[in-house]
């Protein structure tokens, strides 16, 4: 079946099986293999990305379900306003807070966070336990990941506060 | 120039650039040209004699262009043997696809080959396969009047695949001597690694000059590389094992599976062809290496004043179908003999350990081997001494701890411990935790009412970076000490590593430039590092038993002075300066009493590769220099952990108030890289003993084969955890000792004596669930 993909503002026109999963049309037919597979039976949240603002499982989509929706995957998060490279505060988060360690849930736990932190501004720390338990990391004990939101929520609030004030 | 040393400090890790924008490379992401796809056809029975198997059907689906059984040419000559020179252990074969029969449901028992994975699937599915069912063995641990029907292997009439026992001194006089005796009877669930990016290979062979790479995300890519030399009857030098970026590990990927060989051997049928195989989670559950399916009947005697006296043990572990390669079935009882009395000091200790094949998936190496389930033991039969003693359970824990004064330690397996410091952590992680508070907080409950609150404690002793001598105890044929690192100076003067470690989320690019800048005298930022590459580094074991900080470490620091003192003595000579009286700083070389450098290693790296004219007399070209590492002992770590539990009598759900863990990691690298390893292991710990559990029926089927059944903690299971240090460096080169599986060995005992100190029972099998307390609470 022929589709378009909108992905990180970039129209792909793609022709693939009903049954091909979104995940598999982005890793294989757009080699787009930031978005990660964990358990392909929408448990483990690694191949987690954004369709039309909401976070989805990329391995329970199939790619014809997303025909003509904008998806969101990690690779569009760093480049900043102008595509310069720079990272997502989210990702220079995780950096500093060790929020990552194979990376492998990595990409799946930025998109989570960064749909939170679009849609619940100031969330606390048990909030974004709550809101990041459909995504299961294997290496950090989760200690990092909270520290990497929390921390990239409170600088954001502060840019804010900064921009209100001045 | 200021130059402050790299170790110590949190720098930005190298590898977090690539993995947080999507950019990481991981063998599930590779695409090669003429690249085809492999599913394997797995059987449904856990015991069964293959009276056939009919692959044409499968070979008309679309896009099918191979179909190979056990019995393919290819394939049949081969097997998988784990060997181990001790003395009773019986060698067993495992065939890269199943040949005559299959012993576990989930075993590879056939391998089709497509142009993508849909179609080898459907491919799979055409496969048809018939069995005759034979009795299968689940439980390890059959009682004597249940005979072995069917044996996994014949060789192995009874099942027992090895069985040794650790004797010190006279147990039965010191237990006939003994004020009190206690008698435990426990059992730990089978549980995994289960890594995020579940096991992958891409196998491809050049038939021309008989070369065959292997990109796979093992953990020991030198070991692969070694072993698949063997088995493929090629020249080593013509093997070429490369492990990316590998999405986590634990133990899991240290092991060579059949489905490695049998994706090797394809390709080497297939000539010019890459082949790709990435497992999905339903098989990783089903035949990726389990771990802890372990029995412990125990006695202990204790002393009047709470001496431990006599500890005698009898362990069965379940050891799977087959004995795993190349570690053999040993891995997990070995290492429960050796280990089980920690960090407790004892005279008198007979332990008989068993390893016994049955219908299940093989057991394998995971993060901690076998001492979760000790530790559970021993601070079970100390929970138990205490009661029996009416005595504190803390109190007994220091009476019989091993302190910085019986250094070196011969443990009863005669083992040397070389850590004293677990009262040291004991006394932190109460002063944290604040026991006092915790334990009026339980008083007030037992009396005003509100949920029973229990504390629960685990010490333990971490056997890290074994060296030679550490190493020799599974007799196997090849001893896992030595890692080699290489330092070499580009023209420009910067740096490049070619470290034997591998990463799978360790950081170990980043640890390993830390270690190399410091003693090289460069910025952490002019040191890259390749790793996890046969072609590229000499040699490394790979990431097992908590060793590449240590030994990988200290060879990355031996390689770096090395180059650093060859560095200053063609510095010295061009300068004509006496080479004593040169440091090397920042990449710059520094005399004496002189604020200014006088010349920096670039220009000295320029001479050595361009200009040879400027050679001084007695130079050769180049400045690299590599160095291998041997500790031959090892580094034990010590670390202590307790926390508060809540329980609810409504629900049984368990509520996890308070955790505190302190650890001697010894000196300290990555301060954040340590604390990460620390929590990350606690929360698989933890997962180990409330959640996670890989459940057999009867009849050998995985009743827990999906992530809906087996449960990992999540954010909202894993608590804040408060995490501190007691920083006695160990004799290596960078004074530290291994971090990577310390905090999953307590949490089985915390959470078990937490439950029983709260409910004043007695916790013998694991997981905690809600459940099993709501169980408890309304008997």
């Amino acid at each position: 079946m022929k589709i378009t993909l909108t992905v990180n503002g970039e129209r792909h026109r793609l022709d693939v099986e009903p049954r091909r999963t979104l995940a598999d049309a982005l890793r294989e037919d757009l080699g787009l293999t930031g978005t990660h597979l964990g358990c392909e039976h929408g448990v483990c949240g690694a191949c987690t990305v954004v369709v039309d603002g909401e976070p989805v499982r990329a391995c329970l989509m199939f790619a014809v379900q997303a025909d003509d929706a904008a998806v969101a995957t990690v690779e569009g998060l760093a480049g900043g306003a102008d595509g310069d490279g720079t990272l997502h505060p989210l990702q220079e988060a995780f950096s500093r807070c060790h929020g990552l360690q194979c990376g492998a849930c990595t990409p799946g736990m930025l998109m989570t966070a960064a749909h939170l932190l679009d849609t619940e501004p100031d969330p606390d720390r048990a909030t974004i336990r709550a809101e990041m338990s459909g995504n299961i990391c294997r290496c950090t004990g989760y200690t990092g990941i909270v520290d990497a939101v929390a921390d990239a929520a409170a600088r954001r609030a502060r840019g804010l506060r900064a921009r209100e004030t001045s | 120039m200021d130059h402050t040393p790299a170790a110590g400090t949190s720098v930005r890790r190298k590898e977090d650039a690539r993995l947080l924008t999507g950019r990481g490379r991981f063998v599930s992401d590779l695409a090669l040209p003429r690249m085809r796809h492999v599913a394997f056809v797995r059987s449904p029975v856990a015991h069964g004699r293959i009276t056939g198997i009919d692959t044409a059907e499968a070979l008309e689906v679309e896009g099918v262009s191979a179909v190979f059984t056990g019995e393919h040419p290819a394939i049949g000559p081969v097997a998988l043997r784990a060997q181990s020179a001790l003395p009773g252990y019986v060698e067993t074969d495992q065939p890269p696809l199943a040949r005559g029969k299959v012993r576990f449901a989930g075993e590879a028992v056939a391998a089709v080959v497509a142009d993508d994975r849909y179609l080898a699937e459907d491919g799979a599915e055409a496969v048809v396969v018939d069995y005759e069912p034979l009795t299968p063995t689940v439980c390890a641990w059959a009682e004597p009047t249940d005979p072995v029907h069917d044996p996994v292997h014949e060789q192995a009439p009874d099942n027992l695949l090895l069985s040794r026992t650790f004797r010190a001194g006279d147990v039965d006089a010191a237990l006939a001597g003994a004020h009190v005796v206690v008698d435990r009877e426990l059992t730990t669930n089978r549980h995994g690694g289960n890594p995020i990016e579940c096991r992958a290979g891409v196998a491809r062979y050049e038939a021309a000059d008989r070369k065959l790479t292997f990109l796979s995300g093992t953990q020991v890519p030198w070991i692969v590389r070694t072993q698949l030399a063997e088995l493929l009857d090629l020249p080593e030098g013509n093997i070429r094992v490369i492990a990316p970026d590998v999405g986590g590990g634990f133990g899991v990927k240290a092991v060579l599976y059949p489905e490695d060989v049998a994706l090797c051997l394809m390709a080497m049928a297939m000539p010019g062809t890459a082949l790709k195989w990435v497992e999905d989670r339903v098989e990783h559950l089903l035949a990726a290496t389990h771990a802890r399916d372990h029995r412990y009947v125990l006695r202990a005697g204790f002393a009047a004043d709470g001496e431990l006296l006599a500890v005698q043990a009898d362990v069965w572990c379940n050891a799977g179908a087959y004995s795993v390669y190349p570690w053999t079935a040993g891995i997990e009882p070995l290492m429960a003999g050796g280990l089980l009395t920690g960090p407790y000091k004892l005279a008198d200790y007979r332990c008989t350990v068993r390893g016994v094949a049955t219908n299940t998936s093989p057991s394998g190496p995971y993060r901690g081997v076998a001492r979760p389930s000790t530790v559970f033991a021993m601070e079970a039969l100390m929970d138990s001494g205490a009661r029996a003693l009416a005595m504190d359970p803390i109190a007994l824990r220091r009476r019989n701890l091993i302190l910085p004064a019986d250094i070196p330690y011969r443990m009863p397996s005669r083992l040397v411990d070389d850590s004293g410091a677990y009262e040291a952590c004991l006394d932190q992680a109460i002063a944290t935790f604040d026991l006092e508070r915790w334990r009026a907080e339980q008083t007030r409950r037992r009396v005003e009412g509100g949920r029973p609150l229990g504390i629960g404690v685990g010490l333990y002793n971490e056997l890290t970076g074994l060296g030679r001598a550490a190493s020799a105890g599974p007799r196997m044929a090849f001893r896992t000490g030595h890692d080699a690192c290489t330092v070499r100076i580009n023209p420009d003067g910067a740096v490049t590593v070619f470290s034997g470690v591998t990463s799978q989320g360790q950081g170990l690019e980043t640890t390993m430039a830390q270690v190399v800048a410091d003693a090289l005298g460069v910025a952490y930022e002019a040191v890259e590092v390749r790793i996890g590459d046969t072609d590229q580094s000499l040699w490394g074991f790979g990431a097992f038993s908590s060793r590449q900080a240590v030994i990988g470490g200290g060879a990355a620091h031996l390689a770096g002075e090395h180059v650093r003192g060859k560095a200053l003595a063609l510095a010295a000579a061009l300068r004509e300066a006496p080479v004593e009286d040169l440091d090397l700083r920042g990449g710059q070389v520094y005399m004496a009493g002189q604020e200014k450098p006088i010349i920096s290693l670039a220009e000295v790296a320029k001479v050595a590769y361009l200009q040879s004219d400027r050679l001084p007399e007695g130079f050769e070209p180049g400045l690299e220099g590599t160095k291998f590492y041997d500790p031959i002992r090892g580094a034990f770590a010590a670390g202590a952990q307790i926390a508060a539990l809540e329980f609810d009598p409504a629900t049984g759900e368990i509520g996890i108030l308070d955790w505190v863990c302190v650890e001697d990691a010894g000196r300290i690298v990555h301060p954040v890289i340590v604390d990460g390893q620390i929590a990350g292991s606690i929360a698989q710990g933890i997962g180990g003993a409330m959640y996670e559990h890989l459940v057999y029926d009867d009849a050998g089927n995985l009743a827990t084969g999906t992530l809906l059944d087996y449960l990992m903690p999540t954010a909202g299971e894993i608590p804040e955890l408060r995490i501190g240090h007691v920083s006695t460096p160990a004799a290596n080169p960078t004074g530290v000792r291994g971090v990577g599986e310390g905090g999953t060995l307590a949490p089985n005992a915390v959470v078990a004596g937490a439950l029983a100190d709260a409910l004043g029972v007695e916790i013998d099998d694991l997981p905690v669930t809600p459940a099993r307390v709501w169980e408890l609470m309304h008997p």
